[in-house]
């Protein structure tokens, strides 16, 4: 459905780390706080699983915005995973803006499995910005 | 520079007889005009084949990966930075290969002359000095060689080989480091007209991967794009698929790229490459100091990490 | 039908007429690159060209097709195949190499064993018209592999270039319905000696030669000689050769699904690639460069011909041009020539 028909709602996936991101959802779940049903959760062992491939495949099959969550730098239950991660993630995210992939199209975040509140703002955040974006057209297979 | 190509026999001579190497890889004259070709010489009568001269813009180093015989390589300076990066990269050992290093001025860039020319055929090209000397069917044609310089060359801060064992000829100046000029302009444009940009580069690709496997740090067992499970790419020419061939490509060279060009040299469609693989290349600088190619003993940028590295583009809520 | 007078400055005026009954398919200008695409003014055709980047191979055979698309799993009749093209076709301003190299494609596409419908589509109703090379490069070598410059195999109508006018010959009858009517004056005895001395020229001024006689034959005693290694140790087993080369067809068929729906694609393929004759169970029959390239000579130079009395090149030169190693197919084959010369 297209931005014309009103219904048209982003469809965001988010890569969450087991051990802090998706903790930190469930915590906001359990909390009964609430933030946008836009999302569909895809839970990896650390951020530094994230294949690049993940995040290109999933523009490629049609998702409007694509979020990858990891444990706050130092947190990494895998010590280092995410400072990896980082480093990859900045190379990426610069490159698909610099082909002209809308900023906020793929976004990264850290939330601890203490931050409930922080993933629904998180959350809330990365919808809003791709809602403004409207739905995804580059790079989608047709 | 003649010179330069009997000083590259000679080494390559002397190597082969004292049976120091098994092989020499460099460069013979090629079968037209504006080109030299890889060759591979294991017998020391057949040294004179070696040349050296502006066409030699193959990256040789390419041909290391692989092998098992004791190997003299001649480089340039972009060579000798992608064999600095398969040795870190471990695909090759520092006592496997002996550098003939060259010292080297640039390469010109054929197609910008063939372009430039239309439906003149050129016939025969020589270097005379700093001039190219172009022949045809009742014309001839001086160039400044400086003015068709590829534009990797252009840009070169490494003209010296970085690592050699041995030097043929006098070192060259090099120019005071890259402005990536023409990438802060090309991010000065909208997002949709750098989309626009490089969907229209992209458009004219046919999947022959030439620029892969040009490229000397391309030597994966299997590549993404003949991955079936999970098959990352379709195999087709939508936009969509060759940009995120092109893109996940250059992303795979990302702290590793060295900008010698072979890639964008080897594409039969003119693609410009270099303003994806330069994006990294400039990033990878600005974000983690790190020059690919230049020293031994410095980590690759994605190999590590510091805790305080950048991270603006964390989201905050 | 006589041989008719096409103005240079009319050619413009002339496609424009054709293109209220063609979709008409010419040289254009892209960049750098002098590719064919369709055209729909006159005036985009880039006549004065060596030879285009790519073939027109294109307009038979596709590197990329839509065999069907389908959008449910369970219900046949929701498979549809793509339209078949409206107006007919024309390929105005072709070589004669490459209009040639349509006989080959004829003969793997729609031969005795296999009809392609696909490329009986296109094939049928296309009418070629193509440009004799008054000035062929030195990358040519068509008259070593049966061609020439002015070879009318393949071809409608073929045009001459005189100077200021081409003259049209008419090939067949296609080529005289295209031809008939359109205002253009007989060609005078004057034009009919340039065109002669235009052609002698031309053909002088070939430069390449292969030897292909008895290659065939002796390919096969040489199958095994170490040459192959020696000789193939620079490519890069790219595709470049191969997807440039008119006449090579190999294809892939793949299915792109997604949810219930999807699409069965052609897409080029090239015994270049590693994956080309990869097994499921991990063996690879042509494991190196060595054999990938050898099968590319064999199938030009003795597969081809057993197959179909014919060898698969109409000397073209564009996988000599475009080689990024500069692996040149007539210095490969003179090599082997040689090679076969010496051996007992």
């Amino acid at each position: 459905m297209g931005p014309e028909s009103n219904h048209w709602e982003p469809k965001i996936i988010a890569f969450l780390c087991n051990w802090c991101s998706y903790a930190g959802a469930d915590l906001a779940g359990v909390s009964r706080i609430q933030y946008p049903s836009n999302l569909r959760v895809i839970r990896v062992p650390c951020s530094g699983r994230i294949n690049p491939f993940f995040i290109v495949a999933s523009l490629q099959h049609g998702v409007d915005g694509v979020l990858v969550s990891g444990c706050h730098p130092g947190d990494c239950h895998y010590l280092s995973g995410n400072y990896s991660a980082r480093r990859k993630f900045a190379l990426l995210k610069s490159l698909l803006e610099f082909v002209g992939i809308e900023e906020g199209r793929v976004q990264f975040g850290w939330v601890s499995a203490a931050e409930g509140g922080r993933f629904a703002e998180v959350i809330a955040r990365v919808t809003e910005t791709v809602r403004t974006l409207g739905p995804a057209e580059k790079l989608v297979k047709r | 520079m003649p010179d330069r190509s009997e000083r590259i026999r000679e080494a390559a001579r002397t190597l082969l007889r004292k049976n120091e190497v098994e092989l020499v890889i460099g460069f013979e004259g090629g079968t037209l005009p504006l080109h030299s070709t890889p060759c591979f010489i294991r017998k020391e009568g057949e040294v004179d084949r070696l040349v050296w001269n502006s066409f030699c813009d193959n990256n040789v180093s390419k041909y290391l990966v692989k092998r098992q015989e004791r190997i003299a390589l001649v480089t340039k300076g972009c060579d000798s930075r992608t064999v600095v990066e398969l040795i870190k990269e471990k695909q090759l050992s520092r006592e496997q290969v002996i550098i003939i290093g060259v010292p080297c001025q640039g390469l010109i860039d054929r197609r910008r002359i063939e372009g430039k020319r239309e439906a003149r055929e050129i016939l025969g090209a020589e270097e005379k000095d700093n001039q190219v000397v172009l022949k045809g069917a009742g014309w001839t044609d001086v160039l400044d060689r400086d003015k068709y310089l590829h534009s990797s060359c252009q840009a070169c801060t490494h003209r010296n080989p970085v690592i050699y064992d041995i030097l043929v000829g006098e070192g060259v100046e090099e120019d005071t480091g890259d402005s990536f000029s023409d990438i802060a302009e090309f991010g000065t444009k909208s997002p949709q007209e750098r989309w626009n940009y490089f969907s229209h580069e992209v458009d004219k690709c046919i999947r022959c991967y030439a620029c892969r496997n040009a490229c000397p740090l391309c030597y994966c067992g299997e590549c993404f794009v003949d991955r079936t499970r999970p098959q990352w790419i379709g195999k087709t020419t939508e936009i969509s698929d060759t940009m995120i061939f092109h893109l996940m490509r250059a992303f795979h060279m990302a702290g590793r790229c060295v900008d010698c060009g072979a890639c964008e040299r080897a594409c039969p469609m003119g693609i410009d490459f270099r303003k994806l693989t330069r994006k990294l290349v400039h990033d990878v600088k600005e974000l983690y100091g790190y020059e690919s190619g230049t020293s031994l003993d410095e980590v690759a940028p994605l190999a590590t990490f510091q805790p305080d590295d950048p991270e603006e583009f964390i989201l905050s809520p | 039908m006589k041989p008719k007078i096409l103005k240079k400055r009319d050619s413009a005026r002339f496609l424009d007429k054709l293109l209220r009954e063609y979709e008409v398919f010419a040289p254009v200008k892209r960049e750098d690159l002098v590719v064919f695409g369709r055209i729909h003014s006159g005036k985009e055709a880039f006549l004065d060209y060596m030879n285009s980047k790519m073939p027109p191979k294109e307009m038979l055979f596709p590197q990329l097709e839509i065999l069907f698309t389908y959008t449910s799993i369970d219900d046949p009749s929701k498979i549809e195949t793509p339209p078949s093209a409206g107006k007919p076709r024309l390929l105005f301003g072709t070589r004669p190499c490459d209009a040639r190299n349509s006989l080959l494609l004829d003969k793997v596409f729609d031969g005795e064993q296999y009809k392609d419908t696909y490329y009986r589509d296109r094939r049928a109703p296309l009418v070629v018209v193509g440009i004799g090379c008054i000035q062929p490069c030195p990358t040519c070598f068509c008259t070593s592999v049966g061609g020439g410059p002015f070879s009318r195999e393949g071809l409608d109508i073929l045009l001459i270039d005189i100077g200021d006018d081409y003259v049209a010959q008419v090939v067949s009858d296609r080529g005289k319905k295209l031809l008939e009517r359109r205002g253009l004056e007989d060609a005078g005895a004057d034009k009919l000696s340039l065109v002669k001395k235009v052609i002698r020229d031309a053909e002088a001024s070939m430069t390449s030669e292969v030897k292909i006689d008895g290659l065939a034959e002796k390919l096969a005693e040489i199958y095994d000689d170490p040459i192959w290694g020696l000789l193939t140790e620079k490519c890069l087993n790219c595709g470049v050769c191969t997807y440039l080369c008119p006449t090579c067809h190999c294809f892939d068929i793949v299915d792109e699904a997604r949810d219930s729906g999807g699409k069965r694609i052609r897409i080029w393929d090239t015994c270049q690639f590693p994956l080309f004759t990869l097994q499921a169970s991990g063996a690879n029959p042509r494991p190196t460069n060595k054999e990938r390239l050898r099968q590319r000579f064999m199938h030009k130079f003795k597969y081809f011909l057993d197959n179909y009395g014919q060898i698969g090149c109409v000397g073209c030169g564009r996988c000599v041009r475009e080689c990024p190693v500069n692996v040149d197919i007539r210095q490969v084959l003179t090599v082997l020539s040689n090679r076969l010369e010496v051996a007992p």
